[in-house]
């Protein structure tokens, strides 16, 4: 029942952000740019599961690659104080074991929309957003010399607090822009199988009580994300370091997948035309429509 | 200003970053032994059912372990704890050596010798999948060896078979020597010879560490089929060395009526593994989830035939196999010879 409700909240969250991109009327004569980065990451990857270990917590580390798209606009809602944030983030890692004779090797995808609040005036050049954020997420992580336990799945839907500082400022007239941006889930529901259960009997039809309820009493993850914008040249260079923690306590078996992620990429700002604003072709030339 | 601010935001942060320390390399004779008991006091399955006392192990194995013992006598050490388990599912696996428990069938009569077989299969048997069939008896018996579950059977390579035996009288399914596999073989195979939906067992597996704790067995149905079957007279035939999923196949066969399951006992085998590590690096398998039989009962320690036959030492001095002549003379003996032209390619046929 708990499950049932909790789906119904992140549903409904769901649906706010579609209700929140119809408000965006021809009557927005201002266009509201895109900012959006994709980056590349590199960094270390600690990562334990008792699916796979079962009666040890045995912790494997290793080196891990990530893409980040992330985008970000300013919507109408609340007078246009209120901006939109996608991140679509792929990452895939290998791990070894203390002993270094045993891989695990672990690949997630996640997208996440979130919606905050904009303060601008608490201090110049200083962006405060508090807000939420609704993520998707689904991944593995797989032993090779595992049995009949080779793989943990993994799925989560998640209602995120986020909340986001952005600071430009310059250093000998060369502007540089901050931004440290955190979000922590705390209520959603997760895929987990149980202890000692084999995935082969999950799939004949053994599937009660695999999908739970999650919040901070079984689930404790974060991200926190810093960033730098800086041009160079004709470009805007985004540099960063993500540190990304996902614990879970959840039907006997425990997972951690804690990593840290120096992030590189471009920035571009761009404007999105579409519906009836397509019209209005005297404000632009393109090379399309 | 600028720079006080951007410390704020760090120091937040770092405070809630994840820190995690990695694992150290632990080659201790102690912390391993201690780790490998802690894992199958809490994970294995069948120390209820074998009444096994597994504080009482640890104390006798313990004082054997010290802190200046060679890896290679700390491995014999816990290969031989491990054997107090009687588990053919439960391994110690390092980069030298493998445990094992083997008794199961080392204590056992062979009841199957693979140069005798050539007598029987030749060298012109067909080869589909991991499946080896030949007519045998002027074309009256259908003879397939299937010995190994890891050897993949697909549909069409049973669709073939059954239509190369398609006027044969009755099928010898030998299954001797398989030490298992993957299960969906059997019941892609199992699925043939159904006429009807059917329980075929339960599952159940640990909640908890307790030696008892254990879910709610899970009924598991298996249904007929859709592609061509076979319904008339079918020999099984077994050893000890039918093992795991091999065992598994046999529970399920021998609940058909048109099944007889001739030879030795089975080995056993039906826990289904799981595996672990322990800090040295050492990889363990281990039963973990119980695969009970449609009646609800273990067959961990194997399940005896219909027909207990054994082969003899007369007959393998003869080459024959006493277990397949006698699969071939139960099958001529109980069923009446076809009339000629009657079967056909077809579905209807071999299921009727």
């Amino acid at each position: 029942m708990k499950t049932v409700a909790s789906l119904m909240i992140l549903f409904s969250c769901l649906v706010f952000p579609l209700a929140a991109q119809t408000d965006e009327s021809e009557e927005d004569d201002i266009p509201r740019s895109v900012n959006e980065a994709t980056m590349i990451g590199v960094g270390g990857y600690n990562v334990m599961d008792t699916y796979l270990t079962p009666g040890i917590e045995t912790k494997y580390t290793g080196w891990g690659l990530r893409i980040l798209n992330e985008r970000m606009k300013v919507v109408r809602l609340a007078n246009y104080n209120v901006s939109r944030q996608q991140f679509l983030n792929v990452e895939f890692a290998s791990t070894r074991n203390a002993a270094d004779v045993a891989t695990d090797y672990i690949g997630f995808v996640d997208y996440s929309l979130g919606y905050h609040y904009r303060f601008t005036n608490i201090v110049p050049n200083l962006k405060v957003l508090a807000g939420a954020s609704v993520r998707l997420s689904g991944g593995f992580i797989y032993n090779t010399r595992n049995s009949n336990n080779p793989a943990s799945g993994k799925a989560d839907l998640d209602l995120n607090f986020s909340a986001m500082g952005i600071y430009g400022f310059k250093i000998r007239n060369y502007p540089i822009t901050f931004r440290y941006q955190m979000e922590i889930p705390f209520i959603g529901a997760l895929f987990a199988i149980h202890k000692g259960q084999p995935y082969y009997y999950l799939s004949q039809g053994d599937r009660g009580g695999v999908i739970k309820f999650s919040s901070l009493h079984n689930k404790f993850a974060m991200r926190n994300y810093f960033t730098f914008d800086f041009p160079v040249a004709n470009f805007t260079v985004r540099a960063g370091y993500l540190n990304s923690m996902y614990r879970t306590d959840v039907n006997g078996v425990k997972t951690h997948v804690l990593s840290n992620s120096f992030m590189i990429g471009l920035v571009k700002e761009f404007v999105s035309f579409g519906g009836k604003r397509l019209k209005k072709t005297h404000e632009y030339s393109s090379a399309y429509y | 200003m600028k720079l006080r601010i951007i410390y704020y935001l760090l120091l937040v942060g770092i405070l809630f970053s994840a820190c995690e320390k990695a694992d150290k390399y632990n080659p201790s004779p102690r912390d391993n032994f201690e780790a490998l008991w802690q894992i199958l006091d809490e994970n294995y399955c069948f120390f209820e059912f074998k009444d096994i006392d597994w504080d009482e192990v640890h104390d006798r194995y313990s004082v054997q372990i010290n802190e200046t013992m060679s890896q290679y006598d700390l491995f014999e050490v816990l290969g031989k704890m491990l054997a107090e388990l009687k588990d053919g599912h439960t391994n110690l696996f390092s980069s030298f050596d493998v445990a094992r428990y083997w008794a199961w069938y080392e204590d056992y009569p062979a009841n199957f010798n693979a140069e005798i077989q050539k007598n029987y299969l030749g060298t012109d048997y067909k080869i589909a999948g991991g499946l080896k069939y030949k007519r045998l008896s002027n074309d009256q018996v259908g003879y397939v060896y299937y010995g190994n579950f890891s050897s993949g059977v697909g549909e069409s390579n049973l669709d073939n078979m059954f239509i190369h035996f398609k006027d044969c009288r009755g099928l010898i399914l030998d299954v001797r020597n398989n030490g298992g596999g993957v299960m969906s073989n059997s019941d892609r195979i199992t699925q043939r010879f159904l006429e009807e939906k059917i329980l075929t067992g339960y599952v159940t597996y640990k909640t908890g560490n307790g030696h008892t704790d254990f879910s709610s067995p899970y009924p598991l149905y298996l249904s007929p089929s859709d592609r061509l079957r076979w319904t008339k007279p079918v020999i099984v035939l077994t050893n000890r060395q039918c093992y795991s999923a091999t065992n598994n196949l046999v529970s399920i066969m021998r609940l058909l009526p048109h099944v007889t399951v001739m030879g030795d006992c089975t080995g056993g085998g039906s826990g289904f593994p799981f595996s672990s590590e322990l800090p040295i690096g050492w990889s363990i398998r281990f039963s973990a989830c119980p695969i009970l039989d449609a009646d609800k009962k273990h067959t961990e320690f194997g399940i005896e035939p219909d027909e207990k036959v054994s082969m003899t030492e007369e007959d393998m001095k003869k080459g024959k196999d006493t277990i397949i002549e006698a699969a071939i003379e139960h099958i001529l003996s109980t069923t009446d010879k076809p009339e000629p032209n009657k079967n056909k390619i077809s579905t209807e046929i071999l299921a009727n």
